[in-house]
């Protein structure tokens, strides 16, 4: 496939923009890019299966035929194949009968050997299917029960339903993630592609030809990669679907919060998908720039934590207490100190980060802050990951956050109070953490019940990344925003700048008063707001690496 | 007997390199060629106005002239031997009995074009044909015409022979060169064409067999003598593999242009049809079929055979008498196409096996009314939104066949007495989803 085979053109902002006619009326678009891209950028959405903006483009899906001239006048060509050149005439459904049968036909046959089985297929309600069916189908079926079905699926899983119909294969345990329901599939090719060219491990293909072709791991092999589960957000019907979230819940349930992957420094974009004040799901965010469409198995599976063993409470000496008086102890603990050790965190937002460090601030020299991270960096991956697990590291650089954990562990008989923020120093290295234990009071404040609270003296759970709203700057020098998720376990839970803020009686009254103070420590921040940020994050003037 | 330019060395044992020199083959080789410099080449070769024999019928000395030179890759030359067309046995008959012709071919289009690797693709159960491949190149390189510095030029090529697995999509140049490279046989999108970016996205030159094998006596006679045969058109000779209801069926060269009677009548062709003539499938099966009046007025070259919509194809010319069942050749055939596309793209994939299982539910007499309109209206859907001719190639017959015969048709409808029966699914029960 060594030709047939290229990335999109897409549009960018400073593409040529030349005329082309578009059904009639003369309309400026990106020069070179791919036309069903272009039709994009004036308001025309073209039905599709196979194309993906960020894989090459097979073509094969034939769904979204326009006419275009072409040496032999107009014809049927694929907008994802045909690039914009100036002066070409373009006829969509719009104007052309040809190109909405063309399409209308595609239709018909994808759905003739497809099963219709909407009501218990968990792609239902984002499938494209049907999606396009509405927008480009519309046919009454002919299909009939003499003439039968050819339902995709390899030998193996071949069978015959009670009907007496030959059927294909269903709900096929591929891997440890994935489910493949063969007879779904309208092989697109997406996954193969994905697996092949974004992966770079071919685990998928696309076996036996015409009719009879359906898509299967090789023998004895699984589908098994980080990168896996991608395959079920690229598949266009319930053909691939993933184990963590088959049957959870109906999709259209779901309401979406656009926020950043918490677990590595490139901060992939990510929706977190609730209902009924949980998350059921996390998705990629498409940001051509971090991420492309794609986020790695750890971090799609990070949305399980959010109501796995929280910390919804404040415990103290081992026993619960309400948050309001934990927070109120903690305070006093630190108005009382004689030498305070604060450890910030890079897994937590630059909001979190400045409460930090307003406090420490306010208390003069009791307080000494510390920060850094015991956890090992690996290399990245090329496609979704840094392979730093300490997703604001930049962000705590920017505003001065030292890197001096192990300063921390020489020195901890200078400090009568520790307080611990956001991190779970025990668990990334619990040799280096006993020595924190000299400290008598240890104060931790949490998400999660993990080794640090086991060895606090009082511990105060706060909200996690899901559920609040600030900023975090990732690997390239990029401010990038999270939103807040309602998925809370408690209503009582507060974000970590606000317990700080009280416990340094800060009087701070939303994270905006945080992202100022981190405007003043941080140049490059200047004239943002989290609107300015803007979905995509924004590239942070001289901070790049 | 007309002149004969391609198969004039069949049963002479022309397999053997010293029989085939001593029949003047290589002649090209050693006379003309190496004086003659590319582009005096690639002109001598547009003024004979040979068209491609595969099936497109393209100028082959305009498809060379695209091939771009100096582009700092190597220019490959893939003969395209994958003969797949039902009806069409030309190309295995000609590897078979003179391969030597076929190397000599390729020696001059290499010449032409630069090549210094050229492979042939040869259908993968052409096993005598591939036999008698290997042995030719074999003898070939002891005779020093294949390798490094052939005839004492600079000029250095290998031949590679390449068998198939046995699809007829690899017939299609891109999907052959896709297989050639190791890949599922699935054709790509264009463009690029394969002259820019074919094998290893190199540039490519594909060309069937019998085009490559008119070279040596072209070049031998000059491109004048070879333009005087045939029409001023489709200028030539042509090889017909015919087959069917005729008396003697084989492969038969004849000048383009030659009346189809003439081919199944004539005394040096077939020697008349067996039976009542029906009617002709002139250029394989993807061509439409002509009726038997029609077949009377058809003369067989590439524009008398467009004015009767049809196409002269590979020229593989089948002829069915009266006692034939038209809805069975049909069937037949869209089983065939069904089985053979390659499953790539939807219309094809989906479209060519909706339309063979209905036809498949007429021939077996539970046809209804309506199946035929069907059968049409998704042959007319999958012709020209493929990314290949696959699709196209299956629904030129149905339309024809229908179109042309469709009394047989509605004959075999009308046996179903439950013809008329509305289209519910027998297992339909209003409800039944929520008892």
């Amino acid at each position: 496939m060594s030709n047939s085979y290229s990335k999109p053109i897409l549009p960018k902002p400073d593409t040529k923009r030349v005329v082309i006619n578009v059904d009639g009326a003369d309309v400026e678009v990106p020069d070179g890019t791919n036309l069903i891209e272009a039709l994009k950028t004036i308001g025309i959405d073209t039905p599709h299966f196979c194309y993906h903006q960020d894989l090459p483009v097979a073509g094969n899906c034939r769904q979204c035929m326009i006419e275009t001239d072409g040496p032999r006048g107009m014809g049927l060509a694929i907008a994802c194949y045909t690039p914009v050149r100036a002066g070409m005439k373009v006829a969509t459904d719009r104007s052309s009968e040809k190109v909405k049968i063309a399409r209308k036909s595609v239709m018909e046959f994808l759905l003739a050997n497809h099963p219709l089985d909407c009501p218990i297929c968990d792609k239902a309600g984002e499938c494209t299917l049907q999606d396009n069916y509405m927008a480009a189908g519309k046919h009454e079926s002919r299909m009939r029960d003499d003439i039968g079905k050819q339902y995709k699926g390899s030998p193996e899983f071949r069978h015959e339903d009670s009907k007496g119909q030959e059927r294909g294969g269903k709900h096929i345990d591929i891997g440890p993630r994935v489910v493949l329901d063969q007879e779904r599939c309208i092989l697109c090719d997406r996954c193969t592609r994905f697996m092949r060219d974004v992966a770079g491990s071919e685990q998928l293909y696309i076996a036996a030809r015409g009719d009879h072709a359906f898509i299967g791991t090789f023998p004895g092999q699984p589908l098994d990669h980080e990168y896996d589960l991608n395959v079920t957000d690229i598949c266009p019907v319930g053909a691939l679907t993933g184990k963590h979230f088959r049957f959870q819940q109906r999709v259209w349930m779901l309401s979406k919060t656009e926020t950043v992957a918490p677990d590595d420094s490139l901060g992939a974009n990510i929706t977190v998908e609730h209902h009924d004040d949980q998350a059921w799901r996390i998705m990629p965010r498409r940001n051509p720039d971090v991420n492309a469409s794609w986020i790695s198995n750890a971090t799609r599976l990070q949305y399980r934590r959010l109501s796995e063993d929280r910390l919804a409470s404040g415990s103290f000496r081992g026993t619960e207490v309400r948050l309001a008086d934990a927070i109120e102890r903690a305070g006093g603990l630190v108005q009382s100190a004689r030498k305070v050790a604060l450890v910030a965190s890079g897994h937590l937002t630059i909001e979190d980060n400045a409460a930090i460090l307003a406090m420490a601030g306010a208390f003069g020299s009791r307080v000494e802050v510390f920060g850094g991270s015991w956890l090992s960096v690996g290399a990245p991956d090329g496609i979704a990951r840094s392979g730093d697990p300490v997703a604001n590291r930049m962000g705590c650089k920017l505003l001065g956050v030292p890197d001096n954990l192990d300063d921390l562990v020489r020195r901890a008989g200078e400090f009568d109070v520790l307080v611990v923020v956001g991190h779970d120093l025990w668990a990334a290295d619990s040799a280096k953490a006993a020595a924190l234990e000299k400290i008598p009071e240890r104060i931790v404040l949490a998400s999660w019940h993990d080794a640090t609270v086991a060895k606090s003296t009082l511990a105060v759970g706060v909200r996690a990344w899901a559920e609040v709203r600030g900023t975090m700057v990732n690997c390239q020098g990029r401010i990038q925003r999270l939103n807040a998720a309602p998925v809370a376990p408690s209503p009582d839970l507060e974000p970590v700048w606000q317990v700080i803020s009280k416990m340094g009686r800060l009087d701070w009254s939303s994270e905006l008063d945080a992202f100022r103070f981190a405007q003043s420590r941080i140049p490059a921040l200047a004239g943002l707001n989290y609107r300015t940020i803007g979905s995509m994050g924004r590239i942070l003037e001289g901070v790049a690496p | 007997m007309a002149t004969l330019t391609v198969t004039q060395n069949f049963g002479k044992g022309a397999q053997d390199i010293g029989v085939y020199k001593s029949l003047g083959g290589y002649s090209s080789l050693s006379s003309r060629l190496f004086d003659l410099s590319q582009f005096e080449l690639i002109d001598l070769v547009m003024r004979s106005g040979l068209r491609g024999r595969g099936g497109a019928g393209f100028p082959t000395g305009m498809k060379w002239s695209f091939v771009p030179r100096n582009s700092g890759k190597p220019v490959y030359l893939v003969v395209n031997a994958d003969e797949g067309e039902p009806g069409t046995f030309k190309d295995h008959r000609l590897m078979l009995e003179d391969p030597h012709r076929l190397i000599e071919g390729m020696i001059i289009c290499g010449w032409a074009l630069g090549v210094r690797t050229a492979y042939i693709y040869v259908r993968g159960e052409f096993l005598p044909a591939i036999e008698a491949l290997n042995a030719a190149v074999k003898q070939a390189y002891e005779a020093g015409l294949l390798g490094k510095n052939i005839a004492g030029t600079s000029f250095c090529m290998d031949i590679y022979v390449h068998r198939g697995a046995g699809a007829y999509i690899c017939g299609e140049e891109t999907a052959l060169i896709n297989s050639l490279e190791g890949f599922k046989g699935q054709p790509r999108l264009k463009p690029p064409f394969p002259a820019v970016s074919g094998a290893f996205a190199s540039p490519t030159c594909v060309n069937n067999v019998e085009t490559l094998m008119a070279l040596p006596w072209i070049l031998e006679n000059g491109p004048e003598a070879y333009a005087k045969m045939g029409t001023p058109k489709s200028p030539g000779t042509k090889v017909f593999s015919v087959s069917g209801d005729v008396k003697r069926p084989g492969v038969y060269e004849a000048p383009l242009g030659t009346p189809l009677m003439e081919i199944l009548e004539g005394k040096d062709y077939c020697q008349g049809v067996v039976g009542t003539l029906k009617g002709v499938i002139p250029g394989g099966s993807s061509s439409p079929a002509l009726t038997a009046e029609e077949a009377k007025q058809a003369n067989l070259d590439y524009e008398a055979l467009a004015g009767l919509k049809t196409m002269l194809g590979s020229g593989a010319v089948v002829a069915f008498n009266t006692t034939r069942s038209v809805v069975g050749m049909l069937a037949s055939l869209t089983r065939f196409y069904a089985h053979e596309s390659c499953g790539q793209c939807t219309p094809c994939r989906e479209g060519t096996g909706y339309a063979d299982r209905i036809l498949k539910t007429v021939v077996s007499g539970h046809g209804r009314d309506g199946d035929l309109e069907q059968i049409l209206d998704l042959a007319a859907n999958f012709t020209s939104s493929t990314i290949c001719p696959l699709g196209a190639a299956d629904s030129a017959p149905i339309i024809n066949f229908i179109g042309k015969f469709r009394s047989e048709f509605d004959a075999v409808v009308a046996k179903n007495p439950d013809r008329g029966e509305p289209r519910l699914s027998k297992n339909f029960r209003p409800g039944a989803f929520w008892e």
